[in-house]
């Protein structure tokens, strides 16, 4: 919203690609006609956006049956080597826990710091992260070995005065996913009102009227109501900002608080808030550069935003990298014989192929964009994406299995390989979240129709003596209709 | 759809209620409906003394092998469900190994014969015993009037006792010869030797009394002779400690006895003679060493052992080709350093070994066989078409007789080939007795009902008997119980008041009717001329035996002592051997003899020869029940060769291998082999102990606020003080902990816990199946245990490729040294359960408090609570906890460990766990609460060594014990106080309950002193 802009006049246009991020120009973006055309425009349904849908939702089956195989025979059906007790499952649920930060990142923190480029992606990151903690929240009701007993995890008043272990970091696994759950959409849905509004005047179908009617609260588009939505909005930023850092950290303890070797150390939250943060980027690239395309909007969501989306990326990929030098350094400096043969086995041992894979996706391949041409280039930072998008979900995979296969009694180290379940499962979460991702981006603007309006110069019939508007000024007209001005 | 339609045309409201209340009320009344109605109790009247859900104790003998251990059979409401050693028995003395325990999967078995069985048109067909009957009297008449009856054969699964005698005469009263007593995993070479050397079949070996053993192959812990009482021996002369003997093994592959070896001298198969002249001076040692292949000094330094050593004690196994002269040189040796009287003890000989046919006596049968000279053949509980080498061609032998009568109560090979099988009872289903030692009686009673239509062959001998006029007389006898009784002192009183104690005074029937000659001697070929790259090592399984335990999923799944393999037969190679013929554990190989070949995995076992390939027995039945199909038959591949006395060389000829591409994973419980400094199993160095005494006081160390506790006992944690993360051993501290040693329950005065002594342990894994038998833990390696759609990993062995058998203690094989692939490396066994931590990490992360500390110490695992995040088997540093993949509690599945009737050997008192839920060992809670409960009913306290867990209950070495730690009359308070106690990773803080006492090393005098 309430984004702090300053008009810039047209000759500048795109020439300074480094611009500080808070100066975002959209010089194709002629007034505010032209964005709700355009904008609304996306929402129409598309051959290809049913075929998508329709892919998603045969994924989605087929996780669904291999889940309902694996209720009803037991989780011996998925990959499971013990003392690998942990698999498939955990490292998705991380992996999506994690994508589900970029988006209150975005639409939070880069809120607060006023970065400019956050105005273009936020909307489709913010549902990104919405989807993604809805997938994430799945998989440790389906790594249960009794699935139907997980609301014995929630503390519920029973009569048998049976409260769960406030000690387990899973019950503050629960306590951190529910709550952020419910503050991204919140959030996803506050930041909405607005555009639920203009939906609604725009929309002739009685019934979808009816419905963004309903959805958009009463817009009036007042300045009362936009005094409020502001605070509002402001309020729920600074509420999640800490949760950016907490769920990810409680998702850590999972792990920092065993006696794991490979999980036992401290430097975990940070290094996971980190490399959340890193591979929810890394998402909302892999989303925002085709759907740009696929919806003609290359001119909202510019190659600027991008480039600084790509530095982010990078920089949190130089967080994470030094998490991991951290690692081998503390596993060295442990003087463990457990700690130093673990590491050893997940460098160069069984586990190879994955660390590397990992090391070379999370740190080699993103030093690329140090190279202003690689961060301008769609084609790459699109590649590079889904290279992240692996080596992040291998990141956690190195996390979880190496740990639990190689720990203190060597006599019980295992291997572990996954199953046909595994593998059916986890394409069943990509089914599910671009199921709702796909449902979500022709029901809804991508692109935040009242907050690009502040970047876009109004048009007025009558120019301000000093060519600024600035809100507070008394102008002869309200615009609270868009394309008032003529 | 409007209202007016609804009323006209659609389902009135009234009706809708009503279709569904009803169809509610029918899914009501289906959902109550069980199957089949089932007596809760089996008895509508209980006999006398039976209590509904009160165990009732049995004392019985024991038919797993030929030592006729003694057994105490738990029976409740008329099932057995637990055997366990009889403590009165002269043998077994109330231990007992994973194989006799096992019997109660014979007597359970899915693939037990039901009914009698007659062949009819190919198949066997179930029958009434009356149709039976008539058949077996007809071809008995048939082959008497036809004048056969002189070349009928019987062989019986050799047993001590009378039955023997009492099968003699009936066969002679039939004018048939005495039957064959057969039992292929029997060392007849040696029994032969013994006899003709100390006078008896096989005396009692007394460890204690000497200072050196060296076995030449005599796999005196697993196998060769009576495993338990060898067993119990052996520990006792370790535990001296100081005083204990060493023991040299001398051989081809080490087997368990060879990995509790100080010493191993791996010289070629066939060579061992040569060793023995070296001891005895006959042959220069650089010469024997150069013979067999050996490092000259390290032959050196054990024959100056052997010559200091009085008595030493030289003990050898005759499987090897040419094993009769070393067998001979062996009691030459013993006579000569006087170990006769003092480690050899005659006069307590186990006479369960006496009157074993060697199988050279079935060879000759088999050529008769062949030729059409057996008229009818019976067999009864052996096995001969599997055990007997393929080379001897005993099953095509079969094909050629008349008529064949199989009385087995198990499904077997044999069996399968007979035309009429009138099965036997089990051993716990029928009268009987033994003679284990010289004047004791070792009585045989039936513990329960029979399981299925069987009938004790007998009793099936005296109704053939009575049917015919010319032996009714004789037979006037009800039944063989009856008969039985009056040979007893005292009769049928006599026989009441022995049965308690099982066992009484007296002799059982000694066999008179003349046996035949030994048959001409196969000849046997110097294994170094025969053809083969490498030395071919067939031994028997040391808990399958010949493949009689084949059947039994607690033993296919029980981990080999030694490879730590289930289900699987492999090829044991060396790892160097491996690397030259560029092979890995897991490929497969095919191994051809000049008898047959077979296809198997390549194990790598640092234990054998690097000239040598070794495969074990046991497995790979064609026709023996569903369980003994997995693996291969190493009978296959053993050609035709005997020793002198008639027993079958199993090691006698070379072998080809070659890789057959591919590879098949192992179904091993073996993870890493090595400790990787995790000094989980130690040793001290005997030189370095202290006397046996306490702990040596430590210097006070600077102690820093907050750290762990340090004052209790220098060195050691006790588990008592530390429970929990109170201080209790700090009389001063606030600090108490989870639970107060006041808490309400009275039960924080108590803290269960455990010692286990390495310089005891021989690792022979008894206590996992009494583990198994105890907690009912569900076997899960058989092939269609796996998962069923698209399974990835098929075949025997299905769930532990995934390491995911359930044993709630497991036995850990380290090695330490022979990284290099020499020979010198050592082995530590450690028996590895639930620690029972005082600061469990299992307990804080269980999000729904499914495992919590109990007040006594327990750390105790609510199934049904248990919703499966298995995170606290992720925190244990123990690795001890196991999950359930797969519904194997539950009879609908193909994952359903226990198949009617094996449910039946469940005990009662321990729950089956259900799909998803974690379980681990709970040191036999049930047990504890049980005796708790039977104190408080009988108004006393608990009294010291009260009773114990069901692994120390069966230990054969005495290594584990169990008891209060927190009182000082338990002896476990004792051993916890003991110099070479240690907690596994005491680092990590877990003040564990289970102690474990340090392996004493005895190095060898000549060595150098070795390094702590």
């Amino acid at each position: 919203m309430a984004t702090v802009t300053k008009p810039v006049e047209d000759v500048e246009l795109l020439r300074r690609p480094n611009i500080p991020s808070a100066d975002v120009r959209l010089p194709a973006v002629k007034d505010y006609e032209q964005v709700d055309d355009e904008i609304t425009a996306t929402l129409h349904p598309t051959v290809q956006w049913f075929i998508g849908l329709g892919v998603a939702i045969t994924f989605l089956i087929i996780g669904a049956l291999a889940w309902t195989y694996q209720i009803y025979t037991g989780l011996g059906v998925a990959g499971y080597n013990p003392p690998v007790m942990w698999g498939v499952y955990i490292v998705t649920f991380v992996f999506w826990i994690g994508i589900g930060h970029a988006g209150t990142l975005i639409s939070a923190i880069l809120y607060l710091f006023r970065a400019g480029f956050r105005t273009t992606i936020y909307r489709c990151a913010e549902a990104m992260t919405v989807f993604a903690v809805m997938t994430a929240g799945l998989f440790p009701i389906l790594h249960l070995g009794r699935p139907w007993k997980f609301f014995w995890l929630i503390p519920y008043p029973n009569w048998r005065y049976i409260w769960p272990q406030m000690k387990s970091p899973l019950i503050w696994d629960v306590f951190a996913v529910l709550t952020y759950l419910t503050i991204s959409a919140t959030f996803l849905y506050i930041g909405l009102v607005p555009d639920l509004a203009i939906l609604r005047d725009r929309e002739k179908n009685p019934i979808r009227k009816r419905i963004f009617a309903q959805l958009a609260l009463g817009w009036r588009n007042t300045d009362r109501e936009w005094r409020h939505f502001v605070r509002a909005y402001l309020f729920l930023a600074a509420f999640s900002t800490p949760l950016v850092l907490s769920v990810h950290s409680v998702v850590s303890f999972d792990f920092a608080m065993s006696d794991v070797p490979g999980w036992h150390t401290t430097v975990f939250p940070p290094y996971f808030v980190a490399g959340a943060i890193y591979s929810g980027i890394g998402m909302v690239l892999t989303i925002m550069i085709p759907l740009r395309k696929w919806f003609n909007i290359k001119h909202y969501v510019t190659i600027n935003d991008l480039d600084a989306a790509a530095k982010l990326a990078l920089f949190t990929s130089l967080v994470v990298g030094v998490s991991y030098a951290n690692e081998w350094f503390v596993a060295w400096y442990s003087g463990s014989p457990a700690e130093k043969q673990f590491f050893a086995n997940r460098l160069w041992g069984q586990w190879w192929w994955a660390s590397s894979l990992l090391y070379t996706c999370n740190i080699c391949l993103p030093l690329s964009l140090f190279s202003q041409w690689c961060r301008r280039n769609t084609t790459w930072l699109f590649i590079l994406s889904i290279f992240i998008n692996i080596g992040m979900w291998f990141e956690r995979f190195v996390i979880v299995v190496p740990s639990l296969s190689h720990e203190y009694e060597p006599w019980q180290w295992a291997g572990y390989r996954p199953t046909w379940v595994d593998y059916a499962i986890l394409c069943g979460s990509f089914g599910w979240f671009s199921m709702w991702f796909l449902l979500f981006v022709k029901q809804f603007p991508v692109i935040a129709l009242t907050e690009i309006k502040e970047i876009v110069k109004p048009r007025l019939k009558r120019r301000h003596a000093t060519g600024v508007d600035v809100t507070a000024h008394p102008l002869p007209f309200m615009p609270d209709t868009p394309g008032e001005f003529d | 759809m409007s209202s007016e339609e609804t009323e006209s045309k659609g389902i009135k409201r009234r009706d809708f209620l009503k279709v569904v209340g009803g169809g509610v009320a029918v899914a009501a009344s289906i959902g109550c409906e069980s199957d089949k109605i089932e007596k809760l109790i089996p008895y509508l009247v209980s006999p006398d003394n039976t209590v509904p859900g009160v165990s009732t104790y049995y004392a019985t003998t024991c038919r797993g092998c030929a030592a006729a251990c003694g057994l105490i059979a738990e029976t409740r409401d008329g099932r057995t469900t637990k055997l366990e050693g009889n403590p009165d028995h002269p043998v077994n003395r109330g231990a007992l190994c994973a194989t006799g325990q096992a019997e109660l999967q014979a007597l359970y078995n899915p693939d037990r014969y039901r009914s009698p069985m007659i062949r009819k048109n190919g198949k066997l067909v179930a029958a009434k015993w009356d149709e039976a009957f008539k058949l077996f009297s007809e071809k008995l008449g048939e082959t008497r009037s036809r004048g056969g009856a002189a070349n009928a054969v019987f062989i019986n699964q050799h047993e001590s006792g009378s039955f023997p005698a009492f099968l003699d005469q009936w066969l002679s009263d039939f004018g048939m010869p005495a039957h064959i007593s057969y039992d292929a995993g029997v060392d007849t070479e040696a029994i032969a030797a013994h006899t003709a050397a100390y006078g008896v079949a096989w005396p009692r070996f007394d460890f204690t009394a000497t200072q050196l053993i060296i076995s030449f192959g005599a796999d005196f812990l697993d196998g060769w002779g009576p495993s338990v009482p060898q067993q119990l021996d052996w520990a006792d002369a370790r535990a001296k400690l100081a005083g204990a003997p060493r023991l040299v093994f001398v051989g081809a592959r080490r087997s368990l006895t060879g990995l509790n070896a100080d010493t191993w001298i791996d010289c070629k198969p066939g060579t061992e003679i040569s060793v023995a002249r070296a001891l005895s001076g006959e042959m220069p040692v650089a010469a024997a060493a150069q013979a067999c292949g050996v490092d000259a000094s390290r032959l050196q330094a054990v024959v100056d052992e052997y010559k200091a050593a009085k008595p030493a004690l030289v003990l050898a196994g005759g499987h090897v080709a040419g094993a009769a002269q070393l067998l001979a040189a062996a009691s030459a040796l013993n006579h000569a350093n006087g170990a006769i009287g003092t480690a050899i003890r005659p006069d307590q000989a186990l006479l369960g070994y006496e009157g074993i046919a060697a199988p050279a006596q079935l060879r000759a049968a088999v050529a008769r066989m062949n030729s059409g000279g057996v008229s009818l053949l019976m067999v009864r509980g052996a096995n001969p078409a599997y055990s007997m080498p393929r080379s001897t061609g005993f099953a095509q032998a079969m094909a050629k007789v008349p008529f064949k009568v199989s009385f087995s109560s198990i499904m077997d090979d044999t069996s399968e080939l007979c035309d009429l099988v009138l099965p036997d009872h089990h051993s716990l289903e029928q009268w009987g007795d033994a003679e284990p030692v010289r004047g004791t009686l070792s009585l045989q009673q039936p513990a329960m009902d029979p399981v299925f239509d069987s009938l004790a062959t007998s009793d099936v001998l005296i109704r053939i008997a009575k049917g015919d006029p010319a032996t009714a007389a004789k037979y006037a006898m009800p039944d063989y119980r009856s008969w039985l009784i009056a040979r007893i002192p005292g009769g049928a009183e006599g026989m009441a008041a022995a049965l308690p104690k099982g066992i009484v005074a007296g002799t059982a029937l000694a066999r008179t009717a003349a046996r035949p000659a030994l048959p001409a001697i196969a000849q046997v070929p110097d294994i170094a001329t025969t053809s083969g790259d490498l030395y071919l090592y067939v031994y028997h399984h040391p808990v399958l035996r010949d493949g009689r335990g084949a059947n039994k999923p607690w033993l296919q799944e029980l981990p080999d002592p030694v490879t730590k393999l289930t289900w699987q037969t492999v090829v044991e190679m060396h790892p160097l051997t491996a690397l030259k013929m560029g092979l890995d554990n897991s490929d497969l190989v095919v191994v051809t003899t000049s008898a047959g070949k077979l296809a198997a995995p390549v194990y790598l076992y640092l234990g054998i020869r690097q000239d040598t390939i070794a495969i074990a027995t046991g497995r790979g039945h064609v026709n023996a029940g569903r369980y003994a199909k997995a693996g291969e038959n190493a009978f296959d591949l053993v050609p035709l060769a005997e020793n002198a006395a008639g027993g079958i060389a199993l090691v006698s000829t070379r072998a080809s291998v070659t890789k057959a591409g591919g590879s098949m994973l192992l179904a091993t419980t073996e993870g890493s082999a090595r400790q990787h400094l995790r000094d989980i199993a130690r040793a001290i160095p005997v030189g370095e102990l202290n006397g046996g005494g306490a702990h040596k006081a430590e210097p006070e160390e600077e102690h820093l606020e907050g750290d762990a506790s340090h004052e209790f006992l220098p060195g050691l944690r006790s588990p008592v003080a530390n429970d929990a993360q109170g201080d209790f051993g700090n009389p001063n501290s606030n600090d108490k902990g989870m639970y107060d040693p006041n808490h309400w329950s009275n039960m924080a005065k108590r803290r269960w816990a455990m010692t286990i002594d390495l310089a005891r342990c021989t690792g022979c894994a008894a206590c996992v199946t009494a583990c198994y038998a105890e907690n009912n833990i569900p076997t899960v390696g058989a092939d269609w245990q796996a998962a069923q759609i698209l399974p990835d990993r098929t075949g025997f062995g299905a769930n532990i490729t995934r390491s995911r058998e359930m044993a709630w203690i497991r036995l850990e094989r380290y090695y330490e040294g022979g990284e290099d692939g020499s020979a010198d490396f050592e082995t530590r066994f450690i028996p590895m359960m639930c620690q029972h931590c005082g600061n469990a990490p299992c307990e804080p992360v269980c999000p729904v408090y499914a495992t919590y500390h109990a007040p006594d110490g327990l750390n105790v695992q609510v199934y049904n609570r248990c919703v499966g995040t298995r995170y606290c088997s992720n925190n244990c540093p123990y690795k001890v906890r196991y999950f359930n993949w797969f519904g194997y509690g539950e009879p609908h599945r193909p994952q359903y460990a226990f198949p009617e009737p094996l449910n039946w050997q469940l005990n009662p008192d321990v729950t089956v766990r259900g799909k998803g839920v974690m379980e681990k060992c709970s040191m036999c809670v049930q047990r504890i609460r049980g005796a708790e409960h039977r104190a408080k009913l009988e108004d006393r306290p608990l009294r010291p060594d009260e009773f114990t867990t069901a692994c120390a209950e069966a230990c054969p070495s005495r290594a584990i014990t169990f008891g209060d730690a927190a009182d000082e009359s338990w002896s476990v308070t004792r051993l916890i106080k003991d110099e070479r106690a240690y907690h596994v990773f005491e680092e990590l803080n877990t003040f564990t309950a289970v102690v474990y006492l340090k392996k004493v090393n005895h190095p060898s005098p000549a060595a150098e002193p070795a390094h702590a």
